[in-house]
């Protein structure tokens, strides 16, 4: 059995491709397009349940070169023949992913999207600008642990409501204390969290959310043309943060019904969380790492949505023009303006 | 020598020469008995309250502009009754229909901004339709209201600008005004600063998730909704009298003679 794995068109025998706009597979030689059924008749192979042996290299299916990749790298390009491939292990047995949220985004759409971010960038040096690192933004199927949990949480706190009026030369201020309780109980469904080590957890965290009504079952074809990453974070290592984002969710939504208080203090509280479960999901997003002055600078687009996160080196010369510009025009408007109303 | 300044002082407290002509009316718009009523009200006012009081219709300042000439005709015409030389002139302007209320010593503390303001008021509507001798009642009046009232509370000098003894500054003055101002330096420092700061952080993206976001739909249920009273209590604070903001204020400023005058004017 091979260990790589390549869809190759049916027509042609040129390698397959995921194509975003139509949700199909596409033939770039022949232009011919697939569906998801017609293409399981010919490669009804599909990833294993088993965990499959880890080999120390692979090799390209097309050319028979050998494939650089990472550890974690399960879905990549031939170096030399630039052919779509997958390395079957790495998304076999516990690495199967359970479901996949398609790429929306072609790569060019990205590209747009990043050019138009970098033009706006106020403060962002002109060789930053400049560096034309546009074509290596990369579209890569991310490692996500989507949890599911109960959340039961509580709340309890001291409320005032002010009142204040005015009776002959005197102000009288009311202060009413009460305590506040609520409990309540919610179900949350597919909280994201970055199963990898590479991607920053933040921009990762920022790049959120995505719309699950197009969550597919998994299936290797979707990692055709594009790169894919295994998880290195495994699902308990993951919990904790999930656990903090439910806790804070619960908080926040029983804060918000308390309402008709001059004030609200929170003094006790306590989230419960429990039938969490996690499942293993492929998330879309484009990516691109800057290096600029030994730091790398990350940009990524939600491969699905098209939300944009991303930093960039900010130039203190940048600022400081851009404070001055905004001091004198408005200086110049309170002193000019001013004179007009005095 | 100490007997000589203990007679000084005791002097200085009670007997000021001062002019006995309060009522100058150059032009004859007042009549002979109007004027002496007038002169019978003002010696009441001198000797009840120690402020001398002068009206002055004229329509001839010497090129001087109203408050100047008010200023200078108290200062170099004996006027005043204590060692300030306290009392008010009221100026009629004909030449260019405009009245001066020219302050002096304990009448600088007495007719604040605010009270000059309503007098120049009065007097400028009653002289608008040509009753002259009603407007110098009706000045006479509003000096002994307000010597009643006394000092108000919270009152304070402020020196004024030479700049802005001129009533209708022109736009340079004012802009020149302006850049004397703290405001117009640190809410623009604050802007710039704010804009700055907001920029640099936010343009690494915003976070969109809510608490709604994950949250399956209606599966959020109240289970205690609890408020429950405690106690309370009332706290009562004395209002501050009005007196003691702006209204307290006597801008003050030079004449020729170096005395310090207050008041104010306008048009009828």
């Amino acid at each position: 059995m091979n260990s790589v794995k390549e869809y190759k068109c049916p027509n042609c025998n040129a390698p397959l491709e995921f194509n975003p706009p139509t949700q199909n597979w596409k033939c770039d030689y022949c232009a011919a397009e697939f569906k998801l059924e017609e293409i399981d008749t010919v490669h009804n192979e599909e990833a294993s349940e088993q965990d499959m042996q880890e080999l120390d290299s692979y090799k390209c299916g097309s050319c028979g070169a050998e494939l650089i990749a990472d550890a974690t790298t399960s879905a990549t390009f031939c170096l030399y023949c630039k052919s779509p491939t997958i390395i079957k292990t790495r998304f076999s047995g516990r690495f199967k992913p359970k479901s996949v949220i398609p790429f929306r985004l072609v790569s060019d759409e990205a590209k747009e999207i990043y050019r138009e971010w970098i033009s706006k960038k106020l403060f962002t040096p002109k060789e930053f600008k400049q560096k034309e690192e546009i074509d290596k933004v990369t579209g890569i199927y991310a490692p996500f642990w989507l949890f599911d949990c109960r959340a039961d949480g509580m709340i309890s706190g001291e409320a005032t409501r002010v009142t204040s009026w005015r009776k002959g030369d005197y102000r009288y201020t009311n202060t009413k204390y009460y305590l506040v309780t609520r409990r309540g109980v919610a179900q949350y469904n597919r909280i994201p969290v970055d199963a990898s080590k590479k991607l920053d957890d933040n921009f990762m965290f920022m790049a959120e959310p995505y719309h699950y009504d197009d969550l597919k079952e998994f299936s290797m074809k979707y990692m055709s043309g594009f790169m894919a990453e295994r998880y290195d974070v495994e699902s308990d290592e993951a919990k904790p943060t999930m656990e903090a984002r439910a806790k804070k969710y619960m908080e926040d939504r029983l804060r918000s019904t308390v309402s008709g208080y001059s004030s609200f203090s929170i003094r006790d509280k306590n989230v419960a969380l429990s039938k969490v479960d996690a499942s293993y999901a492929m998330l879309p997003i484009y990516l691109l790492i800057n290096k600029f002055k030994g730091k790398d600078h990350i940009f990524i687009i939600n491969g699905q949505t098209g939300k944009v996160v991303g930093d960039t080196p900010i130039s203190r010369l940048r600022q400081f023009v851009f404070a001055i510009i905004v001091f004198v025009v408005v200086w110049l408007i309170c002193v000019f303006g001013g004179a007009l109303i005095v | 020598m100490l007997v000589f300044l203990l007679v000084s002082i005791f002097a200085g407290s009670t007997a000021y020469a001062s002019n006995p002509i309060n009522v100058v009316d150059d032009l004859g718009y007042l009549s002979d008995i109007e004027i002496q009523q007038l002169q019978a009200r003002i010696d009441a006012i001198k000797s009840a309250y120690t402020l001398d009081t002068v009206i002055v219709i004229t329509d001839d300042t010497k090129g001087k502009d109203s408050t100047a000439y008010a200023d200078d005709y108290y200062d170099y015409n004996d006027y005043g009754l204590d060692s300030q030389y306290s009392g008010l002139l009221l100026l009629i302007n004909m030449d260019i229909r405009e009245v001066a209320i020219s302050t002096t010593g304990r009448a600088i503390d007495i007719y604040t901004n605010n009270r000059i303001g309503s007098m120049i008021n009065n007097v400028t509507s009653l002289l608008s339709d040509g009753d002259y001798y009603a407007a110098c009642n009706e000045f006479i009046n509003n000096v002994i209201t307000y010597a009643d009232y006394g000092v108000p509370k919270g009152q304070y000098r402020e020196e004024r600008d030479p700049d802005l003894n001129y009533y209708n500054p022109t736009y340079l003055q004012k802009v020149a005004r302006m850049l004397k101002l703290w405001p117009v330096y640190i809410i623009p420092l604050i802007i710039s600063i704010a804009a700055t700061l907001i920029i640099s952080h936010s343009s690494k993206g915003k976070v969109t998730t809510t608490t709604r976001t994950y949250e399956k739909g209606g599966s959020f249920v109240l289970n205690q909704n609890t408020d429950q009273f405690i106690r309370e209590n009332t706290t009562r604070t004395r209002i501050q009298s009005q007196s003691s903001g702006g209204g307290g204020r006597s801008s003050t400023h030079r004449g020729s003679s170096g005395r310090s005058h207050g008041g104010g004017r306008g048009r009828f």
